[in-house]
């Protein structure tokens, strides 16, 4: 690999580094927002790098240019001495996802995963950690809050109340109902797992919309056990835009 | 575009996409060079304006293909294991440029004992110190063989570091809350695993099966350090990334598809069990500060399944193969990864017939 492609390969990966994370909020849809920090950093260090290389490409008499054979190429990492300049050419691939932030990102994980995983299993909660709700109506709840209360709660508190939560929509191809769904990950978007509370009551919105309902527990089941159905009778849909960081279970700011 | 663009316009996105099939392909990349003495190509304006318009003219003309939301999920994996492990590359590769450039041989002779059977478990401890994921314990791990440290004890360090880093202890006692044993658990099978290795290597290891890539020889008279530093620190990160991109891809295509509802019809038999999430661990590349959420996540896996799937995930995966076959050579990355597998369960399953 010629030295000045090196130092073009270095600027286009700083430069999708950096447009995703400074110019845009491309990165949220991969990683977690306590990357950006990183991100930039690795960014503005390659950035350097590559003009450092250039740089010195720049300068015929620079020391370090101690390549003064052209077959470099033809045979890479295969033992010439010292040279740290020829990389294979498969350090092409960094321009995949390079020109992939900055010109075609693809979209944040959504309803295709949803439709082929199961639901991610809640954290088993302790009786006293369960708080009286909130005399609210309707209350907003995250998806893990419902699905907490229904499958656990013993005192039922969730009865009859008529609950807000936001999520994007997964179609169920097996019949009647939809899933409202939040993705979660821990690391970065490859180790998605996603909560589902199934919806009844309305059409299915097209996949990946974002909307928040309201609506009350759909009776199935015995409540505040695990045979109960982690299901909402939906009475009021509305599209919502999707929230900046879509990878969280939580309450949208302002939305009550 | 005018005709006359055509070849070196080609010959821009050939180089890309040839690599995507075969890191071996004879070169069609920048065309024919003059021997004059400056290295930048002839027609590098073009190259340059190739490579930037022709793969997305290119995805332009294939978009309706890549709006399948199969495949947009695929890019978005990809690229998501890609750009989380990007910068702790680029550390890992910035250390070991350092390493080459700056610290003396002897530092290593002085800290590590001069018995390798002692060297290596000293070796694997030290990998708390390298608070990252194991992209970047590669390439410090060869910085270390390249200043004369002993690849059994490279290898401990190498094994070691990804796994029992602090980092990675903490994120497993979150995502196991209650149950300190299996952080415990962890860290004993990781060092076990990683010291057996170093000393499987002492006992049966052949230096040929390592490429050898004299590249890095420390400092030499006539170049600054600094430019030492950095000519080793941009060829590693550019040598490393594009393995890190192949083995993105690969988990990616993995994790697409095959869906994970699919692995719990495998929960059921407790050994089949284990040997199945080994397996996972392997295919699905998570970066180790996050494996430990994803254990837990396998809820219906006995506590020894999840465990072995914590063991193996840091030390072998297909990233990490990707990235040991560039770095150290394929003769070496398959044995040396087909080894660690066995290693580490067996360690898991001891470790964690005790513990849980």
């Amino acid at each position: 690999m010629k030295r000045p492609l090196q130092a073009l390969l270095l600027v286009v990966s700083a430069l999708g580094l950096l447009h995703a994370t400074v110019f845009t909020d491309l990165y949220l849809r991969y990683v977690k927002e306590g990357m950006r920090p990183l991100l930039i950093a690795s960014g503005a260090l390659l950035l350097v790098l590559g003009a450092a290389e250039a740089w010195s490409l720049r300068k015929p008499t620079a020391p370090d240019r101690d390549r003064g054979h052209d077959h470099d190429d033809e045979h890479p990492g295969h033992g010439h001495g010292h040279d740290h300049s020829a990389p294979p050419r498969i350090a092409w691939l960094l321009l995949l996802p390079a020109l992939s932030l900055l010109f075609y990102a693809p979209p944040a994980i959504g309803a295709y995963s949803a439709s082929r995983e199961a639901p991610k299993a809640v954290e088993v909660k302790d009786q006293d950690a369960f708080d009286p709700l909130p005399a609210t109506s309707p209350l907003p709840m995250t998806l893990t809050d419902f699905t907490t209360r229904v499958q656990q709660d013993r005192t039922k508190a969730i009865a009859g109340r008529e609950v807000l939560m936001t999520g994007f929509a997964t179609p169920d191809g097996s019949g009647d109902g939809w899933y409202l769904t939040r993705s979660i990950f821990s690391c970065c978007a490859a180790d998605t797992q996603f909560v589902k509370v199934r919806a009844h009551g309305t059409p299915a919105p097209p996949a990946d919309t974002w909307v928040t309902v309201t609506g009350t527990w759909h009776a199935d089941g015995t409540l505040g056990t695990g045979s109960a159905d982690v299901a909402l009778d939906v009475r009021t849909i509305k599209k919502v835009p999707r929230p900046t960081n879509g990878y969280t279970d939580a309450l949208l700011p302002g939305a009550g | 575009m005018q005709k006359t663009d055509e070849p070196a316009e080609g010959a821009a996105v050939r180089a890309p996409h040839a690599e995507a099939a075969d890191a071996h392909a004879p070169a069609s990349a920048a065309g024919p060079e003059d021997a004059a003495e400056h290295s930048w190509p002839r027609h590098w304006p073009l190259l340059l304006l190739g490579a930037a318009v022709v793969p997305g003219a290119v995805l332009f003309l294939v978009g309706r293909g890549l709006e399948e939301p199969a495949v947009q999920a695929w890019r978005t994996v990809c690229l998501s294991i890609a750009v989380q492990a990007l910068p702790f590359l680029l550390l890992g590769t910035a250390l070991s440029g350092a390493i080459n450039a700056f610290v003396p041989a002897r530092v290593f002779n002085r800290l590590l004992p001069r018995n390798p059977a002692l060297a290596v478990p000293v070796a694997g401890a030290a990998g708390v110190v390298l608070p990252g994921c194991e992209c970047a314990s590669v390439p410090v791990a060869n910085s270390l063989i390249r200043r004369g440290v002993d690849p059994a004890a490279a290898f401990a360090f190498l094994l070691s570091a990804p796994a029992v880093n602090p980092i990675v202890l903490v994120a497993t006692a979150v995502a196991f809350p209650g149950s300190p044993e299996m952080v415990l658990a962890r860290l004993l099978a990781s060092l076990l695993t990683a010291a057996s290795m170093g000393w499987l290597w002492l006992w049966l290891g052949r230096a040929e099966w390592l490429k050898p890539a004299p590249r890095h020889t420390g400092h030499h008279g006539g170049r600054s350090r600094w430019t030492e530093f950095r000519l080793g620190f941009q060829h590693d990160f550019l040598h490393a990334g594009g393995f890190l991109v192949v083995g993105a891809m690969a988990a990616a295509t993995f994790n697409v598809v095959v869906p994970r509802s699919v692995l719990d019809t495998f929960a059921d038999s407790p050994w089949l069990s284990v040997l199945f999430l080994a397996g996972l661990a392997i295919l699905l590349s998570v970066c180790s500060e996050a494996d430990a959420f994803v254990a837990a996540s396998l809820s219906g896996f006995s506590p020894l399944a999840r465990l072995t799937f914590m063991v193996v995930g840091p030390m072998v995966d297909l990233k990490l193969i990707a990235l040991q076959t560039g770095t150290f050579g394929r003769a070496f990355a398959l044995r040396f990864s087909a080894a660690t597998v066995v290693v580490a369960i067996l360690a898991s399953a001891l470790v964690g017939g005790v513990l849980l």
